[in-house]
């Protein structure tokens, strides 16, 4: 996962022309209030009982029991970074959550000058297949830094866990004795550097497991691989059940009218989430069902192509008063979070995803989600059963089309992508994954 | 109900029933498919735990869904090999129709096999995406229920997650190579209700989500208990 970009300023972005004299009447648009334009202050993580309401009791007394042979074990977790970014955001709920069920857990975080941060950026992109020079040069910054850290840090836990390639070379910390060592990879390794992954992994041979988001991440390794889901936080600004009072307000705050169908992508401006796309799939469908289309993201401030691409998505949209275009920071996870359960339909039409976050958060919000059958993706929605899978911008308005006018299969696929979300892609799933991975690695049992 | 009936209800079962339910963690294993023909041979050749994985716990992760899903292969079959009637072949593998893994996987083999057989070019045919066969590590965990009664019985079904229904409904046959299940077990062996024992027999788990699986087990011993 890369770090979290600088804050963009705000700005709620109608098309051009946004106000049609022939459009319906329609609440009155306007920008965002000004108190969004600063951070909210964090709010402090959950305990674990506050879970109960949503996954139920049962699942809570799984933790308790799987965690009781772990009670006095301790485990570090290592990244690159404390703030920003999906692993740290992660690790933030994660390490309360084993320290409240016993399992004490230490959280690290190497450093480095930006000569290794360079490398380890271009690491990254390495492996998810971009081009790359591994000079000699590169590979001594990478071990200088990685021994700086090794001799500044301790590792006396039970269970230490390394996230991602920059601490990879830690490992050369491990002694003979008890401890179990796992590399936790949180990045797309299907088509990596064959140079930059042949130098890494002598590395990642040496722990006891390794474990990946997605089959498809999965490399020939001499150590067992385990597959970890991304997870959201059901709790969460971005996730949590909102008053509709608030939903409503952020609705007239934008000016969608919610008495109308509202279609919704959740995306940065990027080509790769095809906003574009998405426009022309809406464009196709409205000319038979009546509907509103939402683009909500951020990245046209801070990302120069994201500028570009926004431009272009507002000219697609023409003088459509109906397509609504907004470019939010990325502290506005509560108005995304309504702009979601103010949906009729979810669409992430991408065409290269990661795992999708977006879309696991529209399946736990129950919305009917049309997605691209691409990356981690077909791993949420299953065609036709947790949502519809699409591969074009005709199938996508075909999909639009379809779910407006048919809302009880609409509303069944909502009601199976909610529980595919309870059942694997949340907070509390991946807890359990960890304790038992933890347990497995106690026992000895990974072979 | 009759008078046999009632003097059985009025007994304490001759052994309590212990609610358990097992939590699973996924492997990535070595052996992956792009065609029929690969899927065939990694079928041949993957561990059982594998088999076990695509087959009886994938319906454990899918336990919401009431129809359209039976197994990881059928759906491969479907969605990425656009082949509908190997993956109604497939689909209609009912695991409970087998006390061993190898029984299973023989049967999914045959059914491939047969297939390919009909049309061997099909076996070459690149899929839309690639099927990575995964195996489950698994603890098994107590759940703190436990029925001394027919009454604690129901209520115990009533209160475990459907992990643990799965667990004792479904997987257990694989674990006491019987015909049978947990529950049926313990209703025949224990509480001498075979033909309730019987009934829950002929709950049919392809049709019905866990939950609906749950519903019709606490009817039927509901029923007995009238």
């Amino acid at each position: 996962m890369e770090p979290a970009k600088p804050q963009p300023a705000l700005s709620a972005t109608p098309p051009e022309s946004a106000v049609s004299p022939v459009a319906p009447a329609r609440p009155e648009r306007r920008t965002a209030p000004r108190t969004w334009e600063t951070q909210p202050v964090p709010v402090l993580s959950p305990h674990l009982d506050d879970y109960q309401s949503i996954v139920g009791s049962a699942v809570l007394d799984e933790l308790r029991f799987l965690a009781r042979d772990l009670k006095g074990k301790t485990v570090k977790m290592v990244n690159s970074t404390a703030v920003g970014g999906g692993v740290a955001e992660m690790l933030n709920r994660l390490v309360p959550m084993l320290g409240e069920l016993g399992v004490v857990t230490h959280w690290d975080v190497i450093t480095g000058g930006n000569d290794f941060f360079e490398v380890t950026k271009a690491f990254h992109n390495a492996l998810h297949g971009n081009q790359c020079e591994l000079t000699r040069h590169a590979q001594e910054i990478f071990l200088t830094y990685s021994e700086q850290n090794r001799q500044r840090m301790q590792f006396n836990e039970d269970f230490v866990v390394i996230h991602d390639p920059q601490p990879a070379a830690l490992i050369r910390a491990r002694q003979d004795g008890p401890a179990r060592w796992v590399w936790r990879c949180h990045i797309d390794l299907s088509n990596p550097h064959p140079q930059v992954w042949g130098f890494l992994r002598p590395f990642i041979e040496q722990y006891d497991a390794a474990i990946v988001s997605s089959q498809s991440f999965a490399r020939q390794l001499s150590i067992p691989q385990y597959l970890f889901y991304p997870c959201i936080d059901p709790l969460s600004e971005k996730n949590k059940q909102l008053e509709d009072s608030f939903v409503q307000k952020v609705c007239d705050e934008f000016g969608i009218d919610r008495s109308r169908p509202v279609v919704t992508q959740v995306s940065r401006f990027d080509r790769l989430k095809d906003p574009l796309g998405v426009v022309q799939a809406f464009k196709l469908a409205k000319k038979y069902v009546d509907c509103q289309l939402v683009l909500a993201g951020g990245g046209a401030s801070d990302d120069p192509e994201g500028a570009v691409v926004l431009q272009e998505v507002k000219e697609a949209a023409g003088s459509d008063p109906d397509v609504i275009i907004l470019d939010l920071p990325p502290w506005c996870a509560l108005e995304i979070n309504a702009l979601q359960q103010a949906s009729t339909l979810v669409v992430q039409k991408s065409i290269k995803e990661g795992f999708g976050l977006t879309v696991t958060e529209a399946l736990w919000k129950g919305k009917p989600t049309i997605a691209g059958a691409v990356g981690g993706i077909p791993n949420q929605v299953i065609h036709n059963l947790t949502g519809a899978l699409v591969h074009s911008v005709e199938g996508c308005a075909y999909q639009i089309r379809y779910l407006l006018t048919h809302p009880e299969f609409a509303a069944q696929l909502g009601r199976n992508g909610r529980e595919h979300v309870k059942e694997n892609f949340l907070m509390t799933t991946n807890v359990r994954r960890w304790l038992l991975l933890l347990q497995i690695l106690l026992r000895g049992r990974a072979t | 109900m009759t008078a046999a009936t009632t003097a059985t209800l009025q007994r304490t079962p001759v052994k309590p029933f212990y609610f358990n339910t097992s939590a699973h963690l996924l492997r990535i294993t070595k052996y992956k498919a792009n065609t029929l023909a690969e899927l065939l041979d990694a079928m041949r050749a993957s561990p059982e735990d594998s088999i076990f994985q695509h087959t009886v716990r994938t319906l454990e992760e899918h336990h919401f869904l009431r129809a359209g899903f039976s197994n990881d292969f059928a759906y491969w079959a479907l969605a990425a090999c656009n082949e509908p009637s190997l993956a109604e072949a497939l689909a209609s593998v009912d695991v409970r129709e087998f006390t061993s893994v190898a029984e299973l996987r023989a049967r999914l083999v045959q059914l491939l096999e047969k297939h390919l057989h009909q049309d061997p070019e099909i076996g070459t045919r690149a899929a839309e995406e690639t099927f990575y066969f995964c195996a489950a590590d698994s603890v098994v965990i107590p759940t703190g229920f436990q029925a001394n009664t027919l009454h604690e019985f129901a209520d115990g079904i009533r209160r475990v997650s459907v992990h643990s229904i799965h667990h004792h409904f479904i997987e257990a046959r694989l674990r006491i190579k019987l015909m049978s299940n947990d529950f049926s077990q313990w209703l025949h062996e224990d509480a001498g209700l075979t033909e309730t024992a019987r009934s829950l027999n002929r709950i049919d788990i392809y049709t019905a989500t866990l939950e609906d699986v749950r519903e019709q087990i606490v009817r039927i011993v509901e029923r007995a208990l009238a």
